[in-house]
């Protein structure tokens, strides 16, 4: 990941002391991975939006609290995935009649880029925990164990997630994705 | 695997992000959170304090001599004669839903919660707990949705194909015009209970607010048309005649919208605005101290002692509702031409008692 765990630090210290230069660069070094795991969870580009600007507000609003001895990543990732995974429980679970009509409502533009496409796509047939546990471990590079922290969850539970994860995957992808 | 491919949107939803992250920080450092603390006890202390003022005899006899103080309008008319300009009123009192028509006749349609026009008027869509209706003028209803909740319909469309949307708790719904595919929108952000606006013309286009003060345009064959940053508990939206435009009324400001971004915004304190039919000008209500008053544009056209409430515009644009309970009653302010007023008392009372009745729209000669 780009940008030493100094210079983080140092992003953090700044914002804590109220410099928004600093609240920037610490906003634009984290914002393409926060929406990218979001997006690959929800599959809806407004939600997506949403789960990341929203993560990013409660972690300003609790910055005053944060421990600079610790990452700022993890601490974020953890709001934005466990917030994508309750917004895809809410969302399968809100669903009542006529979905025809309510798929155009909700339905947003497809990706150009023909990787995002194919792996968006193949993702989007997994549960959202499934795709969780894959988005913290190939996108955001958490080992095992720390997704378990993360999550809050055994590491037995998240080693065998990331396993019929990757094997549903696999099935559908061209490229190997082990 | 291509992990580090650009999700679709990343960098335009990385900007807007940034604006809302930005102003959130600057308010946060403006207002620090144990000072808003300590002002909300000396708010809620000193509230508490004014409530028990005025519930002791000497606070009865003041608030009387207050009420005695707004007699309101002089001059009005004891009833409702006649509307000054064409069209029909629709009303909601604790009674119900009526209508009020140009010759000053009122209708009771029944007894409903909210209502609203349909886009040329031949129709009322009308809900309580848990139903929804559609009805003729004379009340007839044509049918009935039952859903818990149901409230805050809009009927918008055309002539040809309407729909209507409404929300059960936070959940927005749409239905055609005439009660069948109700859909729930169940993939979008809740909704806030702010009465949904459709965009004048076709196709449909829907304005709602959701429950983080966010105002989204959807059009309903297609996507997210526009977003806008979050808004502090918006609770009017409505679309200019030529569907360029968004009037939001917050808590405390009102804002333009125009393609998601706040083209102006206005502190003063508002308590409603309507956009003047066929054109971009807007009338509002505003409050200073215990007066309110009406303007449109840099124009006071009104003003009185105590509480201003609703504002309506004529379907032609040349006269202004304006709703005014502290008098119990309507003021009708004639804005094309020389100014005139018509006031007209006893409105409570003529729509069935109780509380002072909320217009829900001033439609279609």
């Amino acid at each position: 990941m780009a940008g030493s765990t100094r210079e983080e630090r140092a992003w953090v210290r700044g914002a804590q002391n109220g410099s928004i230069a600093h609240l920037e660069a610490l906003f634009r070094h984290h914002w393409p991975r926060a929406y990218r795991a979001a997006y690959l969870v929800v599959h809806d580009s407004a939600a997506a939006e949403d789960i990341a600007q929203e993560s990013f507000l409660a972690a300003v609003r609790n910055l005053d609290r944060f421990d600079r001895r610790r990452p700022f990543g993890p601490w974020l990732h953890k709001i934005v995935v466990n917030r994508a995974i309750d917004w895809s429980r809410a969302r399968s679970l809100r669903r009542e009649v006529g979905d025809a009509p309510l798929a155009s409502l909700a339905a947003t533009s497809t990706p150009d880029n023909p990787h995002a496409r194919s792996l968006a796509a193949a993702l989007a047939s997994l549960s959202a925990e499934h795709r969780a546990v894959i988005v913290l471990r190939h996108l955001l590079e958490y080992t095992p164990g720390e997704i378990a922290d993360l999550l809050d969850l055994p590491r037995g539970t998240v080693n065998s997630r990331l396993r019929r994860g990757l094997d549903a995957l696999a099935a559908q992808l061209d490229e190997d994705v082990r | 695997m291509k992990w580090d491919a650009p999700a679709p949107k990343e960098r335009e939803a990385g900007e807007r992000s940034w604006d809302v992250v930005r102003s959130a920080w600057e308010s946060r450092t403006a207002h620090p959170r144990r000072r808003r603390h300590r002002g909300a006890l000396i708010a809620i202390a000193a509230g508490l304090a004014v409530i028990a003022a005025i519930l002791s005899p000497p606070g009865m006899a003041v608030l009387s001599s207050i009420r005695d103080a707004v007699r309101g309008e002089k001059n009005a008319k004891s009833a409702l004669f006649s509307l000054p300009s064409p069209g029909k009123v629709l009303v909601v009192s604790q009674r119900g839903a009526w209508i009020a028509s140009a010759d000053g006749s009122r209708r009771l349609l029944g007894k409903f919660a909210d209502a609203s026009w349909s886009p040329h008027g031949r129709f009322v869509v009308a809900s309580r707990s848990t139903e929804i209706s559609a009805l003729d003028p004379k009340g007839n209803v044509r049918w009935t949705l039952s859903r818990p909740d149901a409230h805050l319909p809009s009927w918008g469309g055309s002539d040809l194909d309407t729909r209507i949307a409404y929300l059960t708790t936070s959940r927005l719904h749409v239905v055609a015009g005439d009660g069948t595919g109700d859909v729930d929108a169940g993939g979008l952000p809740a909704a806030a209970r702010v009465r949904p606006a459709w965009r004048p013309g076709s196709p449909f286009v829907l304005a709602y607010v959701d429950t983080r003060g966010r105002v989204y345009a959807y059009q309903l064959t297609g996507a997210l048309l526009w977003r806008s940053a979050p808004l502090p508990n918006p609770r009017f939206l409505q679309w200019s005649s030529d569907g360029r435009e968004v009037l939001v009324v917050t808590r405390d400001k009102l804002a333009l919208l125009r393609g998601g971004k706040a083209e102006l915004i206005q502190f003063a304190r508002i308590a409603a605005a309507a956009f003047r039919p066929g054109t971009h000008a807007f009338a509002e209500i505003r409050r200073r101290g215990g007066t309110s008053e009406v303007v449109l544009g840099r124009r006071i056209l009104f003003r009185g002692t105590g509480e201003f409430r609703q504002l309506a515009w004529s379907p032609d644009g040349r006269w202004l509702l304006v709703t005014w309970p502290t008098a119990d009653q309507w003021i009708f302010i004639r804005v094309a031409g020389q100014r005139r007023i018509v006031a007209v008392s006893t409105i409570t009372r003529q729509f069935g008692g109780g509380t002072f009745p909320s217009l829900a729209g001033w439609c279609c000669p």
